[in-house]
């Protein structure tokens, strides 16, 4: 096991540097600058202005001077917003966004096992139909749409919630309705998955041989149906994390969160090298440790599963 | 060598004939069982048909133009009614209300003079103001003197509320006299206006063919470059599958929206190209699943005796491959790339909603949804419209590859 994780974390170097190379070149080879305005800047100005964050040097020189101070975690400072240093950017807003995040992961896998397991029990009657209805729905409405529904219904029609902010503005209140949009469709996905998979396990030889042995329903339901099904859910995870991750940019920018989200969407379109940069260092590292918690998740769960 | 003329007639055990059913007709015949998935291809078909026909319904007068602004035509709601009735309508409830207005502001007035002026700010910005005065400021506070003077401001509002009152007023007497010479105002909306004055029909229509070509041609560059990786990996399999899988391995660990956005905020925003490098963005990273669907599959099948019988028999591995291997693996492609269509469809919305997607004249539903979003306190059906008509098509999309699935795939295990 610990052989395994040192293993999947040391793996995890060649693609953060692939990550990096990537973006930083991708960046680069595009013409147009964050210097770029409306209005040209002198001549004498445009060079000082790029000798000041070493865009003058050859392009070599700056990606191997860039990935030094990536490894101090250094991302230097934003190109667009002065006197802020992206690492500043990024811890004021990384808290909020993995706030939002993990509220609403644990809402989706908490209601989505909950809800698979009993319309998966109540298999073709009403409270199946209804919540497997809420499902599909769930998976083919974008969350940009669900979003301001939600924020209108809620927000302005019936002002039982804040229409956008966040706590230090509204108190917990400001949670519900953006955590509720960012789970919405994992809820949906993880329901209908933890449904069929409970189903399938229902079916299976171990389970007749539990309530052969006279086993309660209860206790054949919760020691031994649900801990087989919930393998697959466990496997969405992944998946379902990185979803809501990038997912959390939209849900952040129409419920005016001040999260990582909306200065990587304005990054990307002022041309802010360091920041895009600085964003998806943070952003990758999070879904790939997301991933490798999974993983390990999987294992533990899972006695089939050995990491050797 | 050909054995195209073989003998398909099959026999029972009673020696009658029985019709082949084919695989494909099996699963048609499964298909249209599943009451949802039926009623879902025709909604889809429906969408298809209406945006493929949008040019020739637009000639034909049926539908307005998308792009066209009529600048009276601002913000109507969806009705059956001509335009120009309702823009009277709007009109005149506006007049009402200026009149309302200014009715209770007389009265008011007449109650207690300091109350007159309804703003917060304008005590403060009175004492500010005089301040400036005193002191001789430049020209450019004299400049502002008639807007911000606070002891002729009500006066002032109030002379402006009755100007507006007397423009809406010969406005409304314009209309009337135009409403039936002009054909425009004849015009009916029926899902109404947007802010600039744009039928919300025609846009939703309009959104909905540029979304559904991303989703189309994503789809196929993503299962044209998915079943060639994925065959050729796994059918040559070694060192090549190793390397191939290897990259999809890789790529697959980048944060693939994150890689889009960047790729679009650097291409993205110059017009039409634009549309190009999100279907090369989109595309790019998408056929990782397919092609390990795919390869799966022709591993599973290349060991097969009719893959021994065809290479006996001295077929090529193109032939092989294209002949042999891929027929057995279409079903799987098929319902893969239905429920591919609907999860491109959403990203390039995704990506237009950011402002990093579509750029405008044109306009694809997630741009029309983040223009909807700007103004639903008041005018919910911008938002609505596109919002409905996107929601339904991916519904159905979904249920559509749900449907497939099963019918192609019957012993598929992860149904739900």
């Amino acid at each position: 096991m610990a052989r395994f994780f040192i293993r999947r974390l040391l793996s995890l170097v060649p693609t953060l540097f692939i990550i990096v190379t990537l973006s930083f070149f991708l960046i680069r080879v595009a013409p147009g600058g964050p210097f770029n305005r409306e209005r040209d800047l002198p001549e004498a100005i445009l060079q000082n202005i790029l000798a000041r964050y070493h865009m003058d040097e050859p392009l070599l020189k700056q990606y191997t001077r860039y990935m030094g101070d990536v490894i101090r975690w250094d991302f230097g400072p934003s190109l667009r917003y002065r006197d802020r240093s992206v690492n500043e950017m990024i811890d004021t807003t990384l808290p909020v966004s993995a706030a939002l995040g993990l509220t609403a992961l644990s809402l989706a896998v908490i209601l989505g096992v909950n809800v698979g397991i009993l319309s998966a029990l109540k298999q073709n009657k009403w409270p199946d139909y209804a919540a497997m209805s809420v499902a599909v729905v769930g998976i083919s409405i974008p969350l940009f749409v669900v979003g301001p529904i939600l924020q209108l219904i809620f927000a302005i029609w019936l002002k039982w919630l804040p229409p956008g902010q966040w706590i230090s503005d509204h108190g917990l209140k400001a949670l519900i309705l953006p955590a509720v949009t960012l789970s919405f469709p994992y809820f949906a996905y993880i329901a209908r998955l933890s449904r069929a998979s409970v189903l399938e396990v229902l079916r299976s030889d171990y389970i007749r041989t539990a309530r052969a042995k006279g086993l309660k329903e209860s206790v054949v339901i919760v020691k031994h149906v649900i801990k087989g099904a919930l393998l697959p859910v466990v496997t969405f995870l992944g998946p379902a994390l990185s979803g809501i991750v990038t997912g959390s940019v939209v849900v952040e920018s129409v419920f005016v969160v001040p999260g990582l989200g909306r200065p990587f969407v304005q990054a990307a379109i002022n041309r802010d090298y360091t920041l895009i940069m600085g964003e998806v260092i943070v952003y990758a590292l999070l879904l790939i440790m997301a991933n490798l918690v999974v993983d390990l998740i999987y294992g533990l769960l899972d006695p089939r599963i050995s990491y050797k | 060598m050909s054995i195209t003329d073989k003998n398909d007639d099959a026999v029972n055990e009673f020696n009658q004939y029985v019709k082949p059913v084919s695989l494909w007709a099996d699963a048609w015949r499964r298909l249209r069982r599943n009451r949802m998935a039926v009623l879902s291809l025709w909604v889809v078909g429906f969408y298809i048909l209406i945006a493929l026909s949008a040019p020739l319904l637009q000639s034909a007068g049926i539908l307005h133009s998308y792009t066209e602004q009529i600048i009276d035509h601002q913000n109507l709601r969806p009705s059956f009614r001509p335009s120009g009735e309702l823009v009277i309508e709007l009109l005149e409830a506006r007049i009402l209300q200026l009149e309302e207005n200014l009715a209770s502001r007389e009265k008011e007035e007449g109650s207690s003079y300091n109350m007159a002026t309804g703003f917060d700010f304008a005590p403060a910005a009175d004492i500010v103001f005089d301040d400036d005065v005193d002191g001789g400021e430049e020209p450019l506070a004299a400049e502002e003197e008639p807007e911000e003077d606070e002891t002729n401001y009500s006066p002032t509002y109030a002379d402006s509320v009755v100007e507006e009152l007397e423009r809406s007023k010969s406005e409304v007497e314009a209309l009337r006299n135009a409403i039936h010479s002009d054909p425009q105002h004849s015009k009916v909306y029926i899902l109404g206006t947007d802010d600039l004055g744009r039928d919300m029909l025609a846009r939703a229509i309009y959104g909905g063919r540029i979304s559904i070509m991303i989703g189309i041609v994503g789809t196929l560059t993503a299962v044209l470059i998915g079943i060639l990786i994925g065959s050729i990996s796994g059918y040559v399999g070694g060192a090549t599958d190793n390397f191939l899988m290897r990259f999809v391995d890789i790529m697959y660990s980048l944060p693939y929206m994150l890689i889009v956005i960047i790729i679009m905020s650097i291409a993205g925003n110059k017009g039409r190209g634009s549309i190009i490098i999100l279907f090369i963005a989109i595309a790019l990273i998408s056929w990782l699943t397919i092609a390990r669907v795919v390869r799966g599959q022709i591993i599973s099948l290349k060991n097969s005796e009719f893959v021994e019988a065809a290479r006996s028999m001295g077929a090529s591995t193109p032939r092989i491959i294209f002949r042999h291997l891929l027929p057995n693996t279409l079903g799987v492609i098929i319902v893969f790339s239905t429920l591919l269509m609907p999860s491109f469809i959403m990203q390039e919305s995704f990506l237009s909603f950011l402002g990093l997607g579509v750029s405008a004249p044109q306009a694809s539903w997630g741009t029309l949804v983040s223009e909807g979003v700007r103004g639903m306190e008041l005018r919910a059906w911008q938002l609505f419209v596109p919002a409905i008509s996107m929601t339904v098509f991916l519904f159905c999309m979904n249920f559509l590859g749900d449907g497939l699935r099963d019918a192609l795939d019957p012993q598929s295990k992860n149904r739900g």
